[in-house]
């Protein structure tokens, strides 16, 4: 009978000291400090963000998109901290990526694109899987674009994208690159002259304001960088010589390096680096998403999007 | 126990106090509930691949689809059936009877109540937006009402043994009913609001040992219990299963942080989780082990005995599973694996591949002796084997081959939309899987219901069924 005692006891305290190392523990000891970069959700930007995020976790949006970016996840924007969740009840952190992670997603496009594609995801999207959210009531979509467009607001980049290691002073290759640097890309007069390759060469598809809403834009699956977004003040010389010289894998951003000089592509990169504007513009007034209700847009085969496509 | 007896009254009919009848209505309700729930997840499934099969109807978007589905499998089916199985395993292994057989069925009553309202209120969006915790207050104070009258039922039935050992069965079984009622009251953190990543460590603590602390712990002590009997052989060893059954309680509980391994939480909790995730490794193949040396000799049974086959079945997949578990728990597989469809297969391995094979190895296993009546059909529990297992395997090797490219994609920077299309056929597959497994739950209830529901002559009554193996 004591035998059983004692086990049962075991039970009880192994199970305990558990629950006081794992769940109490870290209740006193981990305490974040707000960052100044998570979202407070006090300031309503266009609609009710603090209720589109009600209305995000009643529709269960992240099942399939997460809210916390990884070192390697380049391309997702600066890297979260700790500080950053503290207003984020219940936690919207997801579980897995069926679509893309949600992190910096404010910004990314314009609030009516996000609207056309809540209600019909294929239309501005084609090959995305994500469900029709027709179902939502105009507030309710208003308000949970205003959330989704405050996503990654106030965050700073803490941590930069780089590029490889044979762009960067820390190699050989690097140091010759830079050695043959002529180009003042902090200059004025380069960033002029790069505008007219910027409008020969880019223009077509990240569009003359580089919004990144080209004609050739409507028929890319993956969009062109909108390069006024804040994000990418973060992006040093030699990244963006990097971007222009390799392109980008997976999209149909061209290897420059095979089109231009390098001192053509340093010209260019004086002018990219006037565009960022110093906040997020894409975010539109209530009255600019309510003209998307009209909208029809045409669901159209993949065939019919990219026409060329394994050609 | 086949004994008939009319019920007199409306209150006898709803809280029976036959023997017997809490753990059948358990089994049947859990049967009822597994439709509902497999059903959810195979249109959530067709709907990766046909997203625009379900236009403007919000109760059957995906994302809600998915609460149900989660919530259905969980606490519907496998929750059930194992109260099911525990009220018929442990008033026979402690060779008495169930303690109140109306609180058992009260305790039923309220289960399917709150299934009910959890299918009401999951499938319109009333969530609480906690990953496995969705359900709201007042379904959450049912489901505690539930937990907290089934331990009571088997912790008397365990006080009222005619025999003195205890079982090791029913040493997980005692574990589980103290150890899941408070992991459900922390982790559903019902009433409190914590700063976001403190939610989620409690969150994935609760994750987790909804799985390490209940569905696990639940079924490896039915394997316990079946292997033996199906086979007619003594366990291998009785040192080796409290081994792992202390192993399991030590080393489970803290491993939740695994999940969160590449966002901000702190260090300690981290490495505690990875070091826990991998000693789990110790008493899996301890209990494994003894389940295999049990098997000695007498694999070939499984060729005949289909309950047996489910169970061994389960067994082989709580080796893989628990195997993939503690590797993807480190931290460089998890840095490439972790937010892909692998860690759905991972999932379905332990929660379909184990859980419910072992569930349904119980539920084919005990009915018979329930209620006195031969299965109607061996050729429908072969359909219903095979539907499942290769479904099974279908769904498990797609969405592991998804999760690679999916990882692989991620690797070498390339945007979501092109990754989305690669995976796109394995989406298709996985939803003819769907359909395989949903297919083999209708025969078996199909079975089910040609079993109990069509008068039989009281000579086909399997009276020898009744007698006991003894362990």
């Amino acid at each position: 009978m004591y035998g059983y005692r004692l086990g049962a006891i075991g039970i009880v305290c192994t199970f305990f000291i558990i629950i006081f190392s794992t769940v109490l523990m870290p209740m006193v000891l981990f305490n974040p400090k707000p960052s100044q970069h998570g979202n407070t959700y006090e300031k309503t930007t266009l609609a009710d963000a603090p209720r589109g995020r009600q209305v995000f976790v009643r529709e269960g949006c992240f099942y399939c998109h997460t809210q916390f970016n990884r070192l390697q996840d380049r391309g997702y924007g600066p890297l979260v901290k700790a500080g950053d969740y503290v207003y984020e009840a219940p936690h919207q952190l997801g579980t897995a990526r069926t679509g893309p992670d949600l992190t910096n997603e404010g910004g990314r496009f314009p609030s009516e694109w996000q609207k056309a594609h809540l209600i019909n995801p294929r239309a501005v999207k084609p090959g995305s899987i994500m469900p029709s959210f027709a179902h939502l009531s105009n507030q309710d979509m208003n308000d949970l674009v205003a959330y989704i467009q405050s996503l990654g607001d106030n965050r700073k980049p803490s941590a930069y994208v780089e590029a490889p290691d044979e762009y960067m002073a820390t190699t050989e290759a690097g140091r010759k690159l830079i050695a043959r640097k002529t180009v003042d890309t902090n200059s004025s007069a380069a960033a002029n002259a790069g505008r007219g390759i910027y409008t020969q060469n880019c223009a077509a598809c990240h569009g003359l304001e580089a919004r990144g809403n080209g004609p050739n834009s409507i028929s890319l699956e993956k969009k062109p960088a909108n390069l006024t977004r804040p994000f990418y003040k973060q992006y040093s010389d030699e990244m963006y010589f990097y971007r222009l010289t390799e392109g980008v894998t997976g999209t149909r951003m061209p290897r420059f390096g095979e089109v231009l000089t390098e001192e053509q592509r340093w010209y260019l990169v004086a002018y990219l680096k006037t565009l960022q504007k110093d906040k997020e513009d894409t975010v539109d007034s209530l009255a600019q998403i309510d003209k998307v209700e009209d909208i029809k847009l045409p669901v159209l085969s993949h065939q019919e999007y990219e026409p060329h496509a394994g050609q | 126990m086949s004994a008939v007896s009319v019920p007199s009254s409306v209150f006898d009919r709803l809280l029976s106090n036959e023997e017997g009848s809490a753990s059948r209505n358990f089994f049947l309700s859990a049967l009822w509930w597994s439709l509902w729930g497999m059903g959810a997840g195979m249109l959530g499934g067709i709907e990766f691949s046909m997203p625009d099969l379900v236009h403007n109807v919000s109760q059957l978007a995906f994302p809600h689809l998915r609460m149900f589905h989660v919530n259905a499998v969980a606490i519907g089916w496998l929750s059930m059936g194992y109260v099911g199985s525990m009220f018929h395993m442990v008033p026979t292994l402690c060779k008495t009877k169930l303690w109140s057989e109306r609180l058992g069925n009260f305790t039923m009553w309220a289960w399917n109540i709150l299934m009910a309202a959890a299918m009401a209120t999951l499938l319109n969006g009333n969530t609480e937006g906690r990953e496995y915790a969705e359900l709201g207050a007042v379904i959450d104070v049912i489901v505690m009402v539930g937990l907290i009258a089934t331990a009571l039922n088997i912790y008397m039935t365990i006080l009222d043994r005619k025999v003195k050992k205890l079982y090791v069965s029913l040493w997980y079984f005692l574990g589980s009913l103290f150890w899941f009622p408070l992991v459900y009251i922390i982790g559903q953190r019902t009433f409190v609001s914590l700063p976001g990543l403190n939610d989620a460590i409690v969150g994935w603590f609760y994750g987790h040992n909804i799985l390490g602390m209940w569905f696990t712990t639940v079924g490896v002590g039915m394997m316990y219990y079946l292997l033996p009997r199906l086979t007619g052989a003594p366990l291998y060893s009785h040192g080796l299963s409290m081994l792992g059954f202390w192993g399991i309680a030590l080393f489970y509980a803290p491993t939740g942080t695994h999940h969160i391994l590449q966002s901000p939480v702190p260090e300690w909790l981290k490495a505690i989780a990875v070091i826990s995730s991998i000693f789990l490794l110790v008493p899996v193949l301890t209990v494994l082990t003894n389940f295999f040396m049990t098997m000695k000799g007498r694999w070939g049974m499984v060729v005949t005995d289909m309950p047996l086959r489910f169970a061994v079945t389960s067994s082989m997949f709580y080796l893989v599973t628990c195997v993939q578990g503690p590797f993807q728990a480190t931290r460089w597989v998890n840095w490439y694996l972790h937010f892909t469809q692998w860690v759905v297969g991972h999932a379905h391995l332990a929660l379909l591949g184990t859980f419910s094979f072992i569930l349904t190895s119980s539920f084919y296993y005990s009915m018979p002796r329930l209620t006195g009546r031969e299965w109607h059909s061996q050729g429908l529990i072969r359909a219903h084997y095979w539907l499942k297992f290769l479904g099974f395997l279908l769904m498990m090797t797609v969405l592991t081959i998804a999760g690679l490219i999916q990882a692989a994609g991620w690797q070498l920077g390339y945007p979501v939309d092109q990754w989305s299309l690669a995976i796109r056929p394995y989406y298709f597959l996985r939803a003819i899987s769907g359909v395989m497994i949903v297919t083999g739950q209708c025969l078996f209830a199909y079975n089910v219901w040609k079993t109990l529901y069509t008068p039989v002559a009281g000579a086909t009554v399997a009276a020898g069924k009744t007698k006991e193996v003894k362990v």
